[in-house]
Parts: C-alpha cells; structure tokens; sequence
C-alpha cells in the first residue's frame, strides 16, 4: 500500500537558498529580538495595551511556526489548521485577560 | 473477492507517535492552563505584578529564546540529516542542541540564584509564587529533554530521533508561550 505520508523536507546542498527549517529558525530568532525590543519601548513609546498585544501576537506566530516546521505539521494541514485555531483562542484568552486588567487598574 | 482496504485514519497523518503528541497537547493544556491562571491572577493586583516583573532579567530570558529556539533547529536538523543516513552528523547536533539545552539551565540557574541574592522567594509575592511554579515546571522538562536528547543520540533510529526531538520542540513551544506572558506583558 502507498505510504500515505507526503515525502520529509531534504536537508538543502550548500550553495542553495537556506530550506524552510533553517527559515523558521532565523524567522523564530528575528521575531524573538522583535518581541524583547516591543516589550523594551512599552510604556516609553509605544502605548503599553498595543505592545502587550503585538508581543502576544509575535508569540503565536512563533508557536505557529515551531508546530509547522520544527514539529512537521506542515505534513499535516488539517491537523495544523486545529492547532493554529486552538492556540488563536488562547492568544485572544491571554490578550482579553491582559486587557482587562488595564481597566481595572 | 472482497479486498479489505482501511480507510486511513486522520490520526495518520500526523507525523511521528502518537502518543507523543497526546503528550504534547496535554503540556500544552497544563501550561496553558498556568498562563491563564497567572493573568486572571494579576487582574487582583495588576500594579504588584508589574512591580514584581521588573525584579526578572528580561535580556537573559531572551537569550534563552534564542538558546533554545537554535536547539530545537538542531533537533529538527538532526532527524533530517538521520534520514539521509549521515549518523555522525545527526549525533553531534543532537548532542549540540543538548548542549544548549544545558546553557538554558545554567542562564535560569544564574536568574534564580540572582532572585535569592535579592531575598525573592516564591512566598514573596503571588507573581513569584506563579513566576517560580512556571518556570520552575518548565526548566524540569528541559533537564527531562536533555537527557532525551543524549539518549536518542546514543539509540539513533529515525523513529527515536523523531519523538526525542518532538518532546523537545514541545519544551520550545511551551517556552514561547511562557516567556512573553511572564517576562514581558507589563
């Protein structure tokens, strides 16, 4: 029987475009420094509601990007389409939370 | 004649054990379920908790992103490079990305010892209680994943690698959740 598994990403020959895993990697530490510089200017020049939001938001990119490409969802679009939904919630979960205790402060 | 054909299962298509990612989604709903915690907590006491997270080293948990998002490139790099059957190059990047597990360690082992110097404690405040039980949880699944690492890169089957590197990508997803709701939104 046909294996029903599509075929794993090949490790790329020098010389070439870097393959997708060493993208994520440098994506994850590019968005990693943009999160610490958000978070740096919070409350300085950037209102510290929207740097809490854009630091959330750079965190679920991150997880999206560590489940597709680290862990091989890519492989599996539906199941990376349920756990991109899921982690959105809880994003959102963590984003209304965070909000709210700005007004009640 | 009747062929029996099985209907392939959605539970196929996932890549590597199963039982790996029944792993990965039950840590997820733990620490899930602590960060949720944590900021309902805060609603109590926004100001304190703002107070408290200055008291953390925002730069070191950073470096520790990066630390441990390069050891997850190397786990990843590793079954790659298993499954085209170079060995000796998979075993060193397991073992490097357990070497940077270890760095991990060290970098929390130094914040922790620089909170006591402070006199912080877990009782201190309830941001700590929570800062201390995260992380704390965390960086025992680290440990738990270097030593996973080590092990697969001795027991170096594709099949082993696969779930030995997915437990740790685990670790880094969970680490990315974390470090932003408890170092950074202030």
């Amino acid at each position: 029987m046909e294996d029903l598994k599509p075929a794993r990403q090949t490790v790329t020959r020098p010389g070439l475009r870097p393959d997708a895993l060493t993208r994520a990697w440098i994506a994850l530490v590019a968005l990693s420094g943009a999160s610490a510089l958000v978070a740096a200017l919070a409350g300085v020049q950037i209102d510290r509601r929207l740097a809490g939001a854009v630091v959330l938001a750079l965190a679920l990119v991150k997880s999206r990007l560590i489940l597709s490409r680290y862990l091989g969802l890519w492989r599996a679009p539906s199941w990376r389409r349920g756990f991109n939904l899921t982690l959105t919630l809880f994003g959102l979960l963590l984003l209304a939370l965070y909000l709210v205790a700005g007004v009640t402060s | 004649m009747t062929q029996n054909v099985e209907t392939p299962s959605i539970l196929d298509e996932l890549p590597g054990e199963l039982m790996i990612w029944v792993l990965i989604v039950s840590e997820l709903l733990v620490f899930g379920a602590g960060l949720a915690v944590f900021l309902a907590v805060r609603l109590t006491d926004p100001v304190g908790f703002a107070e408290a997270q200055d008291h953390l080293h925002r730069t070191g948990a950073a470096l520790n992103t990066v630390v441990l998002v390069t050891s997850g490139f190397l786990a990843a790099r590793a079954l790659r490079l298993r499954e085209a059957a170079r060995r000796g190059a998979a075993r060193l990047a397991l073992v490097a990305a357990a070497a940077l597990g270890a760095v991990f360690l060290v970098i929390k082992g130094a914040e922790y010892a620089d909170k006591a110097a402070q006199g912080i404690a877990w009782d201190t405040h309830a941001f700590f209680t929570f800062y201390y039980l995260l992380t704390g949880f965390h960086a025992a699944h680290v440990a738990a994943g270097v030593v996973i690492l080590l092990l697969v890169a001795w027991r170096d089957e594709p099949a082993n690698i696969e779930t030995g590197a997915a437990f740790w990508h685990m670790v880094d997803l969970v680490w990315v959740l974390l470090f932003p709701v408890v170092y950074l939104l202030g």
